[in-house]
């Protein structure tokens, strides 16, 4: 009597608890309609130490204690704390460009400096980099090709990085994403939108000038193509290239490594010079990142 | 040999001075590997800059289509005499070969002079400089980027948001300034205030007056109906209201000439709202009405954010405090927000408001979805959903209505058709037409069977003259009712089933009380049912 009285009790209690998570349960699109304007995600945008969408950092929590200090590579920071991550001071301040945290330090002079946390698993860029590539040509004041901007996450950081002095020429064929990557070159001056295929670099002749660098990530079977035609317009004479190769998108069928070497082939025989080659591991899998340089002019024997 | 190079401030055209160093392909690189190298390579000819970007958008998307825009084409015809011209497009070129027949060329030694040209070119144009080009550059980049992506400045919904904020605020405003005006004019002419109840016309007034002495010489028929302006006529000459001077009503009527430009703006602001709601939203403006649909858009924030809304967020949009206060407490939720100001949930009964907001809700999201995120321009969908939920509605309500009026049960069973059928009118869907002698007149039979049977008839048919408060007449009315409804019972067999027929309905009106079946029926049943209450009477005498 006593002990099914109990049972019974606990089975309404857990009942009771149901009930209580399936009103939370039904609560209509979460904070959608808190009517905050069209900042999307309004109160994570607005506080800077609110977790972003993607995978929240356990450490890096508003208000803990970090130091920032500048990583081999000119433009971009490691900031550390409880955990290492890795960021760009941030073009615009106050304004996150996909949720993403961004860290405020006050120098020794009182002035506030932010920074903008560059995510590895979104950008083969900062992945490269955690990777340990040894040369980034991408630094503050150069002017950059990006093939394959997609939305403008990582367009985003490469400005940060080349600073008001550089420029960013990002190309995007998709309109959808080619909406976001305007919406973001609005904000930031150092940005020029493009929208057309890479394929056809002769569209946007009167738009781009020599530039310093290209970076491709534009996962195409014919990326080294696509990025030697690009080079023969816009690379100058030494300039440098980074592409990021998905082996899978290539030839699925090969083995990755194959896949990488045949792409270096190809890319030697349209007069790059690959210098060093890195897998993007454990951020991408599949994933391979080269970096060289272009028509390299030839080091002149010591006599 | 000219070179065409296209440049984000306007078209520049090179000579080529040394035309023999171009066989040698792989060293043209070479050549423009210093200013000065590059000086002795080629030379500016012509530069035909853009006038303001829209020129500059207007010329660079006629080049992408392949197409030498009228400036360029004025361009090379002034300056291309005679001369070959190097271009980057082979289209291109061709095109203009047609067009202006001037030879043009695009090969590997092209393209090497153009990335030459291009990586000096900021030297070998003498007025452009590099900071001048940046913002020229980005300024046409997001034209055209704009262009392609087919921005229209007319779809943007932030119009929308400011527009329906400013209208509530202006409703703010109107309401206190024509407050103000009636209580400041209250001093003068207190009685006014209660005879004119309307704001714009009590502003009216006052402006034309001023003074309520004038009240008597003016004439308000445009504004005023006569009896009120009887009223206020009668009232200006009785009122206990203090004087004031004229400093004041020049003051008091500057506030009135406020409230009515107000009022005037408030009604232009409502139709620039509709137009731009018919512009960005017109699916959404055909099912719920420009109002509605502007404060959901404002209250989603855009118009993007609300297509990404389920169909029950949409519903209870507006009703945010009922709603969590209700989850919290565990009691019902709201069943509509804003939606319910909505057309369609006004006209619908009471009862059926709840159903017709959800319908409502779930066709509002695919209307604003369609809206948001797809390519058509007109309200063909708004329109079909709509008549949907009105067809929706009135089903609504005819399912009250069937239920008052009756159903089908308890209507005689539809018999399925057999040819073989021995049994009633055999195959036929109705019995064979045979005589019915009931017709006949009765006046001077002999007893016969049939005379007995017609005797029975009249018998009965007196007896129906008779009060029908009377249950034993009801039961022989019935055999009656039956004959004359001459449904499937053959005449021989109708007194015999006249007979189990009555035991039937006796059994019937035992049942409670059924939907009606055929008129007499009807009929019968306030007879039965004024029968009942007298048999009660009885019993309670």
């Amino acid at each position: 009597g006593g002990g099914g009285g109990r049972g019974e009790g606990g089975a309404w209690r857990g009942r009771g608890s149901d009930r209580g998570r399936g009103p939370g349960g039904r609560r209509p699109g979460g904070r959608g309609p808190g009517g905050r304007g069209p900042g999307g995600r309004g109160p994570g945008g607005r506080d800077p130490r609110s977790k972003p969408g993607g995978r929240a950092k356990v450490g890096l929590n508003g208000g803990s204690k970090v130091i920032v200090e500048p990583h081999r590579h000119a433009g971009v920071f490691i900031v550390k704390g409880k955990e290492e991550a890795l960021v760009t001071k941030n073009l615009v301040p106050g304004e996150s460009v996909y949720n993403e945290k961004r860290i405020s330090v006050e120098n020794e002079d009182g002035t506030k400096v932010e920074y903008r946390v560059w995510n590895p698993f979104r950008s083969k860029l900062a992945a490269a980099i955690f990777g340990g590539i040894d040369n980034n040509w991408i630094k503050p004041g150069a002017k950059v090709l990006y093939l394959g901007a997609a939305s403008g996450t990582s367009v985003s950081h490469v400005s940060d990085i080349v600073g008001p002095e550089g420029c960013v020429y990002a190309v995007e064929f998709s309109s959808r994403s080619g909406r976001d990557l305007v919406n973001m070159a609005s904000k930031r001056t150092n940005v020029v939108p493009i929208i057309e295929d890479a394929r056809h670099p002769s569209k946007y002749r009167m738009l781009v000038p020599m530039v310093d660098v290209i970076f491709s990530d534009v996962a195409q079977p014919d990326q080294a193509r696509i990025m030697a035609l690009n080079a023969s317009f816009y690379l100058k004479t030494g300039g440098h290239f980074m592409i990021s190769i998905k082996a899978s998108c290539i030839d699925s069928t090969v083995a990755e490594e194959a896949v990488f070497a045949n792409e270096v082939k190809k890319l030697q025989a349209e007069g790059f010079k690959p210098a060093e080659q890195l897998t993007l591991e454990p951020f991408e899998r599949g994933h391979a990142c080269v970096v060289g340089g272009y028509r390299m002019p030839k080091k002149q024997k010591a006599t | 040999m000219l070179v065409l190079f296209e440049t984000p401030g306007g078209f520049a055209l090179f000579k080529v001075l040394d035309e023999g160093r171009l066989s040698n392909v792989e060293d043209l690189g070479k050549e423009f590997a210093s200013p000065d190298s590059a000086r002795k390579m080629v030379k500016l000819k012509a530069f035909d800059k853009f006038d303001n970007t829209s020129e500059a958008l207007e010329a660079v998307a006629k080049l992408l289509e392949g197409a030498p825009s009228k400036g360029l084409r004025k361009f090379l015809k002034a300056n291309c005499e005679g001369e070959t011209l190097a271009v980057a497009d082979s289209k291109l070129g061709n095109v203009i070969k047609e067009k202006l027949k001037i030879d043009c060329v695009h090969n590997n030694a092209v393209m090497e002079l153009l990335r030459g040209v291009r990586s000096q070119f900021t030297e070998l144009i003498s007025g452009l400089g590099d900071q001048d080009l940046a913002p020229m550059s980005l300024g046409l980049s997001h034209s055209l980027a704009r262009y392609k992506l087919k921005f229209s400045s007319d779809k943007v919904d932030t119009m929308i948001i400011q527009a329906i904020g400013l209208l509530d605020d202006l409703d703010k405003e109107l309401n206190t300034y024509a407050m103000r005006v009636r209580e400041w004019y209250g001093w003068h002419f207190p009685e006014l205030a209660k005879i004119i109840q309307d704001n714009i016309l009590y502003a009216k007034s006052v402006k034309l007056m001023g003074n309520r002495i004038n009240a008597a010489k003016l004439d308000f028929s445009e504004i005023l109906a006569d009896e009120v302006e009887a009223e206020l006529k009668e009232a200006a000459v009785i009122s206990m209201g203090t004087e004031v001077s004229d400093l004041d009503l020049l003051h008091i009527r500057e506030l009135c000439d406020q409230v009515l430009s107000l009022a005037e703006y408030r009604a232009q602001l409502y139709d620039y709202l509709k137009s731009r709601m018919n512009t960005v939203a017109p699916n959404l403006t055909a099912l719920v009405g420009e109002l509605v649909g502007a404060r959901l858009i404002s209250h989603g924030g855009s118009l993007l954010n609300l297509a990404k809304q389920p169909g029950s967020t949409v519903q209870i949009l507006g009703a945010e405090k009922a709603l969590f206060r209700a989850l919290k407490t565990k009691h019902a939720t709201p069943k509509y927000g804003l939606i319910y100001h909505a057309s369609v949930v006004g006209q619908a009964a009471p009862k059926h408001k709840g159903k017709i907001s959800r319908s409502l809700a779930a066709k509002a999201v695919l209307a604003i979805r369609c809206d948001a995120l797809g390519d058509g321009e007109d309200n063909t969908m708004g329109i079909e959903n709509r008549a949907k939920l009105e067809a929706r509605l009135r089903n609504l309500e005819g399912k009250d209505l069937g239920r008052l009026s009756g159903s089908a049960k308890g209507k005689p069973k539809i018999e399925v058709y057999d040819k073989d059928k021995k049994k009633g009118s055999g195959g036929l869907f109705t019995p064979a037409k045979t005589y019915n002698s009931a017709a006949d007149s009765l006046l001077g039979q002999t007893s016969s069977k049939s005379v007995a049977e017609d005797s029975v008839e009249p018998s009965k048919k007196s007896k129906k003259k008779e009060k029908r408060k009377n249950k034993e007449v009801e039961v022989e009315d019935e055999p009656e009712k039956e004959e004359e409804s001459k449904k499937k019972k053959k005449r021989k067999k109708a007194e015999t089933e006249t007979e189990a027929v009555e035991v039937a309905k006796e059994e019937k009106k035992k049942k409670k009380k059924k939907r009606k079946h055929e008129e007499e029926e009807t009929s019968e049943t306030p007879a039965k049912k004024k029968d009942k209450k007298d048999k009660k009477k009885k019993i309670k005498d």
